[in-house]
């Protein structure tokens, strides 16, 4: 069964290595404005998430591809962009209802969330455990759903 | 099947074409209006290649060249280095205001031509903007005029009905030759002016009101109808999540 990221945003402190190392890893800059994972930090409150791609399992940027340019990675269950087939038509920018997948002028491409092939290094360098990748089961399923059950007006506004 | 590229042996499944073998195998084969996400047009001859069977030598366009029996490729011989060199010389006396063009042409040390000169040009007419436009399935542009006067455009030069602004055409020219302008009163493509959808929440302009049905229709996806840009439908997420988590 495929494995998934789950944020635990009570444990993030705001450090935002997983900005840097995810661009690092993807384009060999650190530049968190081209990262996949974003964190936003409430000041005020002290409180940080990180935001990521879920990797929906109907996925709005994949079904809106007019090129099939986004695929499914069957070994990870990650929707990839293969930017060779790209055409650069934003449409799976504007139709993700997470705002997960964006064009960046610097590199122009548009990137999302790929897991790293299986083994993400947002997992492995959060020095505060926040992110972590674990087996689907139900248990992590359910705990999902649980989470996404909260943010229901959320979901239904946008999905 | 297996069959030589370069003296490399390779295997390939019969139908490939020799790009995509090359590709495929690490080896690089130059080309102007290939794609991969159309194949090959066969328009620009930039891909050429020569090809050795049991019974001829010819040069071919490896982007549409299917392999079918047991061959022998060169990617890179004296001549075909000659046609590659007299490909961009022509290409960049049509489109001398090309930056991509010039950087070809001096990258492969062309030689000046006798070919009349387009002062303003930068098309090089190798309609990847036209197979881009038809995959998002409006087939707004193509290549209108015949001869010299040949050039891409919408029936007519007259506005499209059937664009939907999306600019794939504009993004993936490869010598900058499409003109777009944004600005807050809209966005301008191929004659036609569209209204932007701005972000409710950062005022930026993110889409076009085609765009936004387009990507309800194939999606069926009711967020499309979100009036918030990429950046603000994540900021807006994150912000319920804090609520919640206080
Ligand atoms: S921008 Fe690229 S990946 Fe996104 S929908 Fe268009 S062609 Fe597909
Ligand atoms: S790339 Fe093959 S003809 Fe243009």
């Amino acid at each position: 069964m495929d494995k998934i990221l789950v944020v635990q945003p009570a444990k993030c402190t705001g450090c935002r290595t997983c900005e840097l190392i995810c661009s690092f890893t993807h384009t060999g800059e650190f530049n968190p404005e081209i990262s996949r994972i974003s964190v936003l930090t409430y000041e005020k409150v002290g409180f940080s998430v990180p935001m990521v791609c879920q990797q929906c399992g109907v996925a709005a940027c994949m079904e809106v591809c007019p090129v099939g340019a986004i695929a499914k990675n069957n070994v990870t269950g990650a929707m990839e962009v293969q930017d060779s087939k790209c055409i650069g038509c934003k449409m799976c920018t504007i139709a993700c209802p997470f705002g997960a997948i964006h064009y960046h002028a610097v590199n122009n491409i548009v990137s999302k969330c790929d897991l790293c092939g299986g083994d993400p290094a947002c997992v492995k360098l959060c020095p505060s455990g926040a992110i972590s990748y674990v087996e689907a089961n139900a248990g992590s399923i359910s705990k999902r759903k649980a989470f996404a059950a909260k943010f229901k007006n959320v979901f239904e506004e946008v999905s | 099947m297996k069959i030589r590229i370069d003296q490399q042996e390779i295997d390939v499944n019969p139908g490939e074409t020799i790009l995509e073998a090359a590709r495929q195998n690490g080896i690089n084969i130059p080309t102007l209006c290939y794609h991969e996400a159309f194949g090959g047009q066969g328009m620009c001859r930039m891909c050429m290649v020569e090809v050795k069977t049991a019974h001829s030598t010819n040069l071919v366009a490896s982007c549409t060249y299917p392999i079918n029996e047991v061959i022998e490729v060169h990617t890179s011989t004296p001549v075909i280095e000659k046609a590659r060199r007299t490909i961009i010389a022509l290409l960049y006396r049509t489109a001398p205001q090309s930056e991509f063009m010039k950087k070809l042409y001096q990258e492969y040390k062309c030689v000046e031509n006798q070919l009349e000169i387009n002062e303003n040009e930068r098309c090089i007419l190798c309609r990847l903007c036209v197979r881009a436009c038809e995959e998002i399935g409006s087939s707004a542009i193509s290549a209108i005029l015949r001869g010299t006067e040949k050039r891409i455009s919408t029936p007519f030069d007259e506005a499209s009905t059937v664009c939907i602004g999306c600019a794939a055409c504009a993004n993936i020219c490869p010598t900058g030759a499409i003109e777009l302008s944004q600005t807050p009163a809209g966005r301008t493509i191929w004659n036609r002016t569209f209204a932007v959808v701005t972000c409710q929440r950062c005022g930026q302009a993110f889409a076009t009101r085609e765009q936004l049905d387009y990507i309800a229709q194939h999606t069926g996806i009711k967020g499309s109808e979100s009036k918030l840009c990429d950046d603000c439908r994540k900021k807006n997420l994150a912000a319920q999540i804090e609520q919640y988590a206080q």
